[in-house]
């Protein structure tokens, strides 16, 4: 494109970097189109994580009206590390051991907000995957009154979270509840799950699959829906079982949506706080946001509190990284 | 305090506070560690508002110690320090004080402690006489109490009767269980946190623990035994089975449930549960009545000062003013026109908050407050021994760890002496940490 003799003439300000932009490649064109938008994102996502992490490098001053202490360095990284916090719940607390295998836990292992945090996420996404995947195949099909099986799968997906806590808080409370004799009649509970670690575990990962999987499904279903249905007709006519019209058609297409959906279920079960508030309380299924609140409400120690939230913030970004990973290879990807 | 605040206001008026001052009581979280945060971040930032915070007497002390609030002793008149001084409930001052000057930092509003709460007509009818033997103002020792509890529940079909529990308490791993349940049952057994009370407030780092002994042990036996019976692992062999595993998950309102609708003889709670028992549709108000909590061992028997007796843990609230307020001196007067007899009369009628001079308790007319009015007696002897719980700036980290060590032990996941050692232990190393 050659300059334009009204934009000499105007020789204004603004006229000259527009004239310049327009003499450079699409990629940079892109990049300063999207300069403002990360302006605004180093803003409000940045600038907290880094204030975030210079409070965490300072004392806890308890004792004084400024919260904050004198520099310490890396030394509250050190104590949550260590399992060395004045805190019943520890962010980890493992030592190593002379016989196999080498590590033991100094705290129990659901008294440790890191372990429960990645087990809860991990356990979590996996059933809500494969349940919702199976809801989501279900829900493909043409049948009749499919609109209202969606809708009932959709329902539990609709009820706020302290609700959802409240419903399983009064299933296991030991007047009203029945939760907890249906349990023992199974076999599976002790006389009070909400004050178990391992039974309000369970309670609480069941209370998050059965809400959540309904979101699982309605992403997946969104993936499904959009595969071309010409190719299975191609498939079936060249004789492929539903096995290998699955394994070599829905799966590869579905598996950008799959991906991004359990990115996003991941990110928000590494954040679990509500359900646990609700049901169990932070003392007994304590998670890694449960340790933020604590060291922020309780002790009201804010240099600690920052720690612990950068460290979840690291992990959340850990698993955050493995995802990008696994989709940059895909078309669809969004990496 | 919402619903009473007209009638509140007027009589801080008729008490001479100047009528040009308004004053607009603003709503708080019913719940206290949401008050507290609240609180936290509003001092925290320097704001100027509210004037007046209504803290509870479980967490003033570390806003004082922090230089958060206005020191009163500088401000209010000699008069009413000294009626405060003088007169007030003297554990309810010391968690309003700066324990190391002795300073006033906060004007005690209203103190709380617990009574038992208990059937008349059952225990009427399985033939024991509350009327003659002055159970209203005599505690009686944890094992009578416990044998008693027993036979009426017995006598009712026992576990599996006509009531799911004998009694009713709070064992949930939660900050009531280390301020206040625990620590009162403790305390009558003559156990103490701290060693003598006058440690309760300090100094940190400075004072024996004290939690891994006999009597603590005991009285962790004792709850175990109350809910899972003598024979039950890590059980008191001398104490009867009155209850069930529930009470690990109850805190307040959970236990207080089934006593109202009439499916427990005796439950522990403060004395905000009186209104709603009399008002229980499973029985009738003249079926139901309160006595003090029952003790350990005597007044004075334990080895550390301020054990033993039937002690009941104190609850409260103070009203404490915002140093960057810009209306200091009205706030001054706003507290001064609350330590009046006549001021605290109206609190109790029209609120059931109880008088922090112990003698306006004494001295008011019983049909003057309501509801509350028949059970006056037993409120003045509760008041008498109240044990605090060791509040410093240590407290918000050791609570928790009681909290839990003490939950574990009851749910039998470790025995008392491990619990108690661990505790021990983790109280040494806050201590050790927050040393002053």
């Amino acid at each position: 494109m050659s300059t334009d003799t009204r934009a000499d003439r105007g020789g204004s300000l603004l006229a000259r970097p527009l004239n310049w932009l327009e003499t450079q490649s699409e990629e940079v064109y892109a990049y300063v189109l999207l300069a403002p938008a990360f302006l605004l994102l180093a803003l409000v996502a940045f600038y907290p994580l880094i204030e975030t992490f210079r409070f965490s490098l300072l004392a806890d001053a308890v004792a004084s009206a400024d919260p904050f202490g004198e520099f310490i360095g890396l030394d509250n990284y050190v104590d949550l590390l260590t399992g060395d916090t004045t805190f019943t719940q520890q962010f980890i607390s493992v030592s190593t051991t002379d016989s196999f295998p080498f590590v033991g836990f100094d705290a129990p292992f659901l008294q440790q907000a890191l372990f429960v945090t990645l087990a809860f996420a991990i356990l979590s996404v996996l059933f809500e995957t494969l349940i919702g995947f199976g809801q989501a195949l279900v829900l493909d099909q043409d049948f009749y009154g499919r609109r209202w099986v969606r809708v009932s799968i959709i329902i539990p997906w609709a009820i706020p979270i302290v609700i959802q806590g409240m419903i399983f808080f009064l299933l296991f409370n030991p007047t009203i509840g029945f939760g907890t004799e249906f349990m023992q009649w199974l076999g599976v509970f002790g006389d009070n799950p909400l004050s178990s670690s391992t039974d309000s575990f369970m309670i609480v990962l069941v209370a998050d699959i059965w809400k959540t999987t309904a979101f699982m499904a309605l992403l997946i279903l969104a993936g499904l829906q959009s595969i071309d249905r010409g190719l299975y007709d191609v498939a079936k006519v060249s004789g492929a079982s539903p096995w290998q019209r699955f394994r070599y058609i829905t799966l590869p297409l579905v598996a950008p949506a799959l991906l991004v959906a359990m990115l996003f279920r991941t990110m928000d079960a590494m954040r679990i706080y509500g359900l646990i508030d609700a049901t169990a309380g932070c003392e007994t299924v304590p998670s890694l946001t449960c340790l933020v609140i604590i060291a922020l409400q309780n002790s009201r120690r804010w240099a600690t509190a920052s720690a612990v939230a950068f460290l979840t913030a690291i992990v959340i970004s850990g698993f955050v990284v493995v995802y990008l990973l696994a989709l940059r290879g895909n078309d669809g990807g969004v990496a | 305090m919402g619903g009473i605040s007209d009638a509140l206001t007027q009589s801080l008026y008729d008490a001479g506070l100047d009528e040009s001052i308004e004053i607009e009581i603003l709503p708080g979280d019913f719940e206290s560690g949401a008050r507290r945060s609240e609180f936290t971040s509003a001092l925290d930032a320097g704001r100027a508002s509210p004037d007046i915070f209504m803290m509870d007497s479980g967490w003033t002390i570390p806003f004082i110690a922090r230089g958060q609030l206005v020191n009163l002793s500088d401000e209010l008149s000699s008069e009413t320090l000294d009626y405060v001084q003088n007169d007030y409930l003297p554990s309810a001052v010391n968690t309003a004080s700066d324990p190391q000057s002795g300073d006033l930092f906060g004007l005690p509003l209203f103190p709380d402690y617990p009574v038992m709460h208990y059937r008349r007509d059952l225990v009427e009818d399985a033939g024991y006489d509350p009327e003659g033997e002055n159970w209203a103002t005599e505690p009686m020792s944890w094992q009578e109490f416990a044998e008693m509890a027993a036979d009426v529940w017995e006598q009712n079909g026992g576990p599996g009767g006509d009531f799911d529990y004998g009694f009713t308490t709070q064992g949930d791993n939660y900050v009531g269980l280390a301020c206040c349940t625990f620590n009162e049952t403790m305390t009558s057994f003559g156990g103490a946190y701290f060693g003598d009370h006058e440690n309760l407030f300090g100094p940190i780092g400075d004072r024996p623990i004290t939690v891994n002994e006999e009597p603590v042990h005991d009285t962790i036996r004792m709850m175990r035994s109350f809910m899972e019976g003598p024979d039950a692992e890590y059980a008191h062999p001398d104490f009867p089975q009155i209850s069930t595993t529930d009470l690990l998950s109850f805190t307040e309102e959970p236990s207080r449930e089934p006593f109202t609708s009439g499916n427990a003889i005796f439950h522990r709670n403060w004395p905000y549960a009186i209104p709603l028992n009399l008002d229980s549709e499973e029985f009738s108000a003249e079926d139901y009545d309160v006595m003090p909590l029952p003790y350990g061992i005597e007044a004075g028997e334990g080895e550390y000062e301020g054990t033993g007796g039937a002690a009941a843990a104190l609850g409260g609230w103070h009203l404490t003013i915002n140093p960057n307020t810009p209306r200091l001196d009205d706030c001054v007067q706003v507290l001064e026109a609350f330590a009046n007899e006549e001021v605290m009369t109206t609190n109790f009628a029209e609120g059931g908050y109880l008088p922090p001079d112990p003698s306006v308790t004494e001295s008011v007319d019983p049909d003057d407050v309501g509801a509350l009015g028949d059970f006056l007696d037993t409120l003045a002897v509760a008041g008498q021994n109240t044990v605090p719980r060791p509040v410093t700036v240590a407290w918000p980290d050791q609570s928790p760890q009681v909290a839990s060590e003490v939950s574990a032990a009851y749910q039998g996941e470790k025995s008392p002496e491990q619990a108690m050692s661990d505790l021990e232990s983790s109280l040494g190393s806050i201590e050790s940490d927050l040393a002053e």
